[in-house]
């Protein structure tokens, strides 16, 4: 059975600079993805049209681009729903990359920054026996099964507000290759390598737009990557940048009085002296009433609870990744409705659920971190649990 | 990759040529995971390990490479272990290995159902690591030959346009396979046989061209694979009826029967009236959300993507597609060919290990293994020798040829020729082989062939990113590799491995074709002829699983 599609596709020449939006409507199979769709033009109506295409199985990583402005894997892009609805999408390269023609873009400044995060494993002094392999429990991997997914297609880099600021952010791909290696417990260069991500383009550079997590075909979720690297620097005690103390002084805030004290915030950030600086700026925010008077400090009425939440985490000493991902991942899940009225004990006790996260000190089940993926880490990707199967059967 | 590793460790100069970032080749896409004999899971051994590959090729695989193969390979899986690849672990810490087909103990090594990513990521850090050369998006055209040696390859540059020559003392093949040859392939749109086109060419012996292996469980109809391992995990194949089928072709090893054998009994039952759309069902249900979502979440994602099924609550359909090609350029035990200077390994080679029938898992170790021999044996021959030479001419004879490609105007576009040779291929050469299917078949090629030479369109004359070109020579290398495939497989007048015909040879003739079937290119064609098996201390015997 075949469907019509309609594909508008931004075509660009980088000799000359001409950039032209093309109409294509063309006959497709209904399984037709948009790589597939681009193929059918690409034979049949302009051999010109330029793009990138290997697997076809969302693998390979090649052809990363824009539908309608989001990036997404052409292979993996069924188009059956959008040829239905009538909309003809907008199909572009990919951003913060230069384009070299139509849908290619050039990848250099990404595997440049990729190269930049030395991507590969700097043993530690124990190294096994020859012959032998490292002995290493699969829940100890499975803190970084998610950055092993990456396919460097690009598709993050292409979204990342932070990047397209400033272009030599190092930025959500390399980012996460980094963690790759950070949580690696068979790497021996942890604290050089958190110390190098400290630095200027760094991770504190990230604006938390959660772009690259949502448009990661692949569920790595860089953003989540990116705050696993804060949180080890900052157990590692490497704290000197703006962002680490920015976030240290949230929690200081948080716990004493229950709220965010924006006052103080930017002397603990950027440090006495510069907060001098800005006195006309908050003295303008004053005036306005867009911030508080600093003295007395305000004083949330249910403190009690920040302070009982900050010290159950503590209890925990899940400080670092461990503490990171599981706090985001209960918070991601209450903000989404998927909690309810249920106990986090509540939902990891639902059928299929992933095992519960385990707690320091406590023992953990036979069998429980057998095979891959038991990610005994809290480490859950949204939208992974089986699908329901629809009423009535399929 | 692990051929350049090993030659830049042994202190050669090393460039890697690639008409796709390294990152983005095919190995990727392989699924189910690795084969050695670490004795992990259950008792095993390297002779185990060499019998099953043995049995696996149908006596046809070469009985000292097979044995170099398993007794290197535990060595290689450390090595790729302590250089960084995220394997799956068992509870006490030492690599998992699970079960695959027709292998006598569980030893597959495995990273959930993305080994082969895995590893592609791994070799891609070391290269990083050694700061070794990558010349990106250059498509190899022709290899270079002066001086009786191979001396060196033209390429296309992708990017920025233009031929440019680079000059090796030697080259080493790893150009993978061809299976976009046929409409229904699990291969990549990459895999189109150039090198061994390439080596071809210059008259280079090709070895086994006949086998190409049909995997049992592509997706309907994308051809997209579905690893070995879903069946490794306990999945079954049901037919229409709801029968676990193998239980009549293979009743001790079932599913997990050789891929030769599960392929054939599919199509069987497809042929007979009990398949479903032309596809039987691969079902996963009774493993359960949890085992499916833990072992093989690539597959499931595979399935509900391209199939719209979830293999936790529906059976998959699934089908032969063409998947391995056990031929391509013969090589020695070091993956030295013929030609001086120039090497092969991986699917592109033919050393042989894998005979008429490659046994899953198989491949990946091949790649690292003959990949790290022929970049170790490359190397020293490039460090003992001293000049390259590459005449001018070969550049100015493959720019006059590029400008007479893209100077047609009118004529067929590449597609339809492409399209008629994927679907013929299937039809006339698939998992079942007629005598008169493969003589007509020969036809086909060769008014193909002809429809080629008097000159396909290339729309694009562009310099940059002209994937249009590369797609027209790529379609040239792969008609001329089929005509070697034909030849080959018209000639073996026997069933064997890969190679079945049931109708009028359904019997295996050691007597006569316990041999390798040797392509060289002569006047325009494909000339054929024979090649010893080598022997240790396997006997052939009956295949039964």
């Amino acid at each position: 059975m075949a469907m019509q599609v309609g594909l508008k596709v931004w075509r660009f020449n980088a000799r000359t600079g001409e950039r032209e939006l093309q109409e294509f409507e063309i006959d497709a199979p209904e399984e037709a993805t948009l790589l597939d769709c681009l193929d059918i033009v690409k034979d049949r109506h302009d051999g010109t049209l330029a793009y990138r295409k290997s697997c076809r199985m969302m693998i390979c990583g090649s052809c990363g681009m824009r539908m309608d402005g989001a990036a997404v894997l052409a292979c993996k892009t069924r188009m059956y729903d959008v040829a239905q609805s009538g909309h003809v999408p907008v199909i572009s390269a990919m951003g913060n990359l230069p384009i070299v023609k139509d849908l290619v873009v050039d990848m250099e400044p990404f595997w440049d920054k990729f190269k930049s995060v030395d991507p590969y494993l700097r043993p530690g002094y124990d190294e096994p026996p020859e012959g032998k392999e490292h002995l290493i429990r699969q829940e100890r991997m499975n803190v970084v099964h998610k950055e092993a997914l990456c396919i460097n297609c690009g598709c993050c880099v292409s979204e990342c507000n932070a990047m397209e600021s400033d272009p030599l952010f190092t930025g959500p791909q390399a980012l996460a290759k980094a963690f790759r290696f950070v949580g690696d417990p068979r790497d021996g260069h942890k604290i050089a390598r958190l110390e190098k991500l400290n630095g200027e383009h760094g991770i504190w550079e990230c604006t938390r737009c959660y772009f690259c997590n949502e448009r990661c075909p692949k569920g790595v979720d860089p953003r989540d990557a990116i705050a696993k690297l804060g949180a080890e620097s900052m157990k590692e005690g490497i704290d000197r940048d703006m962002g680490a103390k920015h976030a240290k002084w949230f929690v200081v805030s948080a716990k004493t009085t229950g709220w965010l004290r924006e006052t103080e915030l930017v002397p603990k950030t950027q440090g006495v002296v510069s907060a001098i600086k800005q006195t006309r700026f908050a003295l303008d925010l004053a005036l306005k009433g867009k911030v508080p008077p600093p003295f007395p400090p305000h004083v949330a009425k249910d403190v009690r609870e920040a302070r009982r939440l900050h010290d159950l985490v503590r209890d925990q000493g899940r400080s670092g990744y461990a503490g990171i991902v599981q706090g985001e991942r209960a918070l991601a899940r209450l903000a989404h409705g998927h909690a309810g009225e249920e106990t986090l004990d509540e939902i990891y006790a639902r059928p299929g659920a992933f095992h519960r996260p385990y707690l320091a000190g406590e023992e953990i089940p036979a069998g429980a971190d057998e095979g891959m993926g038991s990610r005994t880490q809290a480490d859950v990707t949204p939208g992974e649990q089986p699908t329901q199967k629809p009423e009535g059967g399929a | 990759m692990r051929a350049a590793i090993e030659a830049y460790d042994a202190g050669a100069n090393v460039g890697v040529i690639s008409k796709l970032h390294p990152t983005r080749s095919h190995s990727g896409a392989a699924e189910g995971g690795i084969n050695a004999a670490l004795g992990n899971a259950a008792e095993d051994s390297p002779e185990t390990h060499a019998f099953d590959t043995v049995k696996g090729s149908d006596y046809l695989g070469d009985q000292d490479a097979i044995e170099i193969f398993t007794r290197e390979a535990p060595g290689d899986i450390y090595q790729l272990e302590h250089w960084g690849a995220f394997f799956s672990r068992r509870e006490d810490g030492r690599l998992a290995q699970r079960p695959f087909g027709a292998a006598g103990s569980p030893r597959t090594v495995y990273a959930a159902d993305i080994t082969g990513h895995v590893l592609i990521q791994v070799l891609y850090e070391q290269l990083v690591k050694r700061d070794i050369t990558v010349y990106e998006e250059y498509f190899a055209w022709k290899l270079v030959e002066n001086d009786g040696r191979c001396q060196g390859v033209v390429c296309w540059d992708l990017l920025d346009g233009g031929l440019k020559t680079v000059g090796g003392k030697t080259v080493v093949l790893a150009t993978g396979g061809q299976g976009r040859i046929y409409r229904t392939t699990t291969n990549a749109y990459a895999c189109t046989g150039d090198g061994a086109a390439m080596a071809l060419y210059l008259g280079v012996a090709l070895k086994d061209m006949e086998f190409m292996q049909f995997h049992p469980t592509t997706l309907y109809p994308s051809g997209i694979l579905l690893t070995e391992g879903c069946r490794g995990e306990g999945a079954y194949l049901i037919n229409s009826e709801g029968e676990r089928f193998m239980k009549r072709y293979a009743p001790n090893a079932m599913e997990l029967a050789s891929r030769d054998v599960v392929s054939r009994s599919e199509q069987t039952e497809i042929d007979q009236g009990r398949g479903i759309n032309g596809s039987i069902y691969l079902d996963m249900r009774h493993l359960g959300a949890e085992k499916i979502i833990e072992r093989l979440p690539g597959s499931r994602e595979l399935a509900m993507t391209f199939a719209g099924v979830d293999p936790i609550y529906d059976p998959v359909p699934v089908r032969p597609g063409a998947h391995y090609h056990m031929g391509g350029v013969q090589t020695d035990n070091d993956g030295a060919t013929e030609l001086t200077g120039l090497y092969a390994a991986g699917e592109v080679a033919c050393v042989s290990v894998h005979g008429a029938n490659r046994l899953g898992g198989n491949s990946l170790m091949e790649t690292i293994t003959f990949g790290r021999r022929a970049g170790r044996a490359a190397a020293e021959w490039a460090l003992s020798h001293t000049t390259i030479e590459v005449p001018e001419s070969v550049e100015a004879d493959a720019e006059r040829e590029l400008k007479a490609m893209l100077g047609v105007e009118r004529g067929e576009r590449p597609w339809q020729i492409r399209q008629d040779l994927g679907t013929s291929m299937l039809e006339n050469f698939g998992v079942f082989r007629r005598g008169e299917q493969m003589e007509k078949q020969v036809e086909i090629l060769e008014e193909l062939r002809e429809r080629y030479d008097r000159g396909v369109v290339i729309e694009d004359k562009g310099e940059v990113f002209n994937s249009d070109l590369t797609q027209a020579i790529e379609l040239g290398n792969m008609i001329d590799l089929a005509r070697c495939m034909l030849q080959a497989g018209v000639a073996r007048r026997e069933s064997r491995g890969a190679h079945a015909r049931p109708y009028d040879f359904p019997d295996r003739d050691d007597e006569h074709f316990m041999k390798h079937s040797i392509s060289r290119w002569t006047d325009g064609r494909p000339e054929l002829s024979y090649d010893e098996v080598r022997f240790t201390k396997y006997e052939p015997m009956e295949r039964k699983y």
